[in-house]
């Protein structure tokens, strides 16, 4: 069974009277254990396509299946405990929460999910010694760059062991030094610990080190290619 | 648990400015509220000694059934008679809760200096049980001259005012006419022992205070009007109204039992004036508190709508938003109510050590401003109050909680 099963799913915005289609019926499967890259021109639905396989915005039509679970089925509180669980999420801006420390952003998903503080700690201590930025465990986001944060990003996205890792434009903000690093720690989580990262890019760098390349154009798939 | 208080207290000092500010205010209506409170607490209680001890009404007091209604067209009928004042003292002295039972008598007459006489009211007392009704209130209660005493019953008391207009001081001598109880006019001679101030200007161009015998002379009768009670513990007035009623039924004593609050002609109207302006300042505190406290949370979920949206993302559910938010309203709230304790301990000792003083309506004499500090209240209002902010910042928390987690990442 796929970890991600879509069919015919379509998502529309109303802005007014005016009804965009930002997805035109995606039929998509992901296995476990994929290095998934969707790219395409801006405003073409990655993100769209990335919010719905993250269950934090419903399609308008069609299924969607992640990890066994029609998300159009959930309700709120079932979606919340589903994402806090199965997806971890690594965003372009980082989205730290900036009074706390880096250890104590890493532990978030683990406390959200109600495990205890000393478990929380022992957990996203690993985690940040695996993305190597344990010695700054105790600063705020404030007091780390933009690497140093995308990379407590990622060890918290990793953190609940999730079966899929959603990114969105990872390396936008980051440096070609750093994006490089952060894209060889994400494809080397998910060698090691097959993970499934399912991300979109501009990035030509990152999009070389995959092996499946998603291009979108308005709404639609237009190509799915393995790279070899 | 710990974590998102730990959370919500580090977001409070996210803009220490605003939460400084917001803290200010809500320590101000709290300060505005407990003082208030601690000044009519204070105000209450003196109210009660003036009104069981300065009025002299004592805890109980026992009249003839009917009394107050015909008692001024037949009063012999509606006067204790002398073994009926006997057996009272006796039934109501017999138990333990009792400290004093006596028996007085109020009438109304003219007063003539020779040359011009006007009206007066008096109380007629009996001076060793007397200063035990006054207590404590006794050394308010300032007597230019002698008090009343047994060894010259002629001696009187006369108001301030009313001395003023006959041109009577201490040691002066005049005459008291007043009908006796069969509707005689009777005279007697009278030496004005001391001048009191009542402290009300409704009262001192009238009152005059009789020893009981003296007075009871001047009505040629051997009746009581009521019997004073006082008690040792006034939690214990209820109670004992209800008992000594019983008690007295029992014996064959027709009567009626009022406490000092039925009888208290200032105490119930001054305290439901004050107990109005409480409540109209606590609801006016309260606006303030709760449109302070969603204005200054309104603005934080505003600046924070991206991290709602990244909380939720990562699996908070709607519920925990609303519970982080109303942490941080409570803790506004617990810090603001901590800055009025410190303002009200400041004013409170401040006040203590240098008394204001004012004239209240209707009184002759200014009175120094006391504030209580009544912990109970204090720990009461804080609870209110960090209940009230957690509840206005649960309001708008909730409308972002609600909000689409992809439009809340997208917020700048």
């Amino acid at each position: 069974m796929s970890l991600i099963e879509m069919q015919k799913v379509t998502k529309d915005y109303h802005l007014g009277e005016t009804v965009v289609h930002a997805l035109r019926g995606i039929d998509m499967q992901i296995d476990q254990k994929e290095f998934v890259a969707v790219w395409g021109p801006s405003g073409s639905g990655k993100t769209t396509l990335l919010n719905l396989i993250g269950a934090i915005d419903d399609p308008t039509s069609g299924e969607l299946t992640i990890a066994g679970k029609n998300v159009r089925l959930l309700s709120d509180d079932q979606k919340s405990e589903h994402r806090n669980e199965t997806i971890g999420f690594i965003f372009q801006g980082f989205n730290l929460v900036p009074v706390l420390s880096a250890l104590e952003n890493v532990m978030l998903p683990l406390q959200i999910k109600g495990a205890s503080s000393a478990e929380a700690r022992k957990q996203a201590m690993m985690r940040l010694e695996e993305v190597g930025i344990s010695d700054l465990a105790h600063n705020r986001p404030a007091k780390m760059s933009g690497g140093q944060q995308q990379r407590v990003s990622i060890a918290r996205a990793l953190v609940n062991n999730p079966s899929l890792v959603i990114a969105d434009e990872p390396t936008a903000n980051l440096d070609s030094e750093t994006a490089r690093m952060v894209i060889d720690i994400m494809r080397e989580l998910n060698e090691k610990d097959g993970i499934t990262f399912i991300f979109s890019t501009h990035d030509q760098r990152l999009l070389n080190k995959v092996r499946r390349l998603v291009r979108l154009e308005d709404g639609k798939i237009v190509n799915a290619v393995e790279n070899t | 648990m710990m974590k998102w208080i730990k959370l919500a207290f580090r977001n409070i000092l996210r803009n220490k400015r605003r939460s400084f500010v917001t803290m200010i205010a809500i320590g101000v209506g709290f300060a505005a509220i407990s003082l208030y409170y601690g000044y009519i607490h204070n105000v209450y209680a003196e109210l009660k000694i003036a009104a069981i001890q300065g009025e002299g009404l004592g805890h109980l007091r026992i009249n003839k059934s009917g009394w107050k209604e015909k008692g001024k067209l037949e009063p012999e009928k509606y006067m204790f008679s002398r073994e009926e004042t006997e057996k009272i003292i006796k039934l109501v002295g017999e138990e333990k809760e009792i400290r004093l039972v006596t028996p007085q008598i109020q009438l109304t007459g003219m007063v003539t200096n020779g040359a011009s006489s006007t009206v007066f009211i008096a109380q007629g007392v009996i001076p060793k049980d007397d200063k035990a009704v006054q207590g404590s209130w006794g050394k308010y209660f300032m007597v230019n001259g002698q008090k009343l005493s047994d060894d010259k019953q002629y001696g009187v008391e006369m108001a301030i005012d009313l001395a003023k207009y006959l041109n009577f001081k201490p040691g002066s001598e005049g005459v008291v006419m007043s009908p006796t109880l069969s509707g005689q006019m009777n005279a007697m001679d009278i030496q004005v022992s001391g001048v009191y101030d009542t402290a009300n200007d409704m009262s001192n161009d009238k009152f005059m205070r009789f020893n009981f015998y003296f007075a009871q002379s001047l009505l040629n009768t051997q009746s009581a009007e009521r019997m004073v009670v006082l008690l040792k513990d006034l939690d214990d007035t209820e109670k004992m109204q209800t008992l000594l009623l019983k008690k007295l039924n029992a014996a064959g004593i027709d009567c009626e039992i009022k406490t000092w609050m039925e009888l208290s002609m200032i105490y119930s109207k001054i305290k439901s004036y004050l107990d109005t302006i409480f409540m109209f300042l606590f609801s006016i505190v309260l606006v303030i508190v709760v449109m302070t406290t969603v204005n200054t949370m309104g603005m934080t979920i505003m600046e924070r709508t991206k991290e709602i949206g990244t909380l939720r993302a990562l699996g908070l559910k709607f519920r925990g938003v609303s519970l982080l938010f109303a942490l941080e309203g409570a803790f506004l709230g617990f810090f603001g109510s901590v800055v009025g304790m410190i303002i009200h301990a400041i004013v409170w000792a401040a006040i203590k050590i240098s008394p204001p003083h004012y004239t209240p309506p209707g009184f002759s004499i200014s009175v120094p401003l006391y504030v209580d500090m009544v912990p109970l209240m204090l720990i009461s209002l804080m609870v209110s109050l960090v209940l009230l902010s957690m509840f206005a910042a649960i309001i708008p928390a909730r409308g972002a909680a609600r909000k689409n987690i992809v439009d809340a990442l997208g917020h700048v």
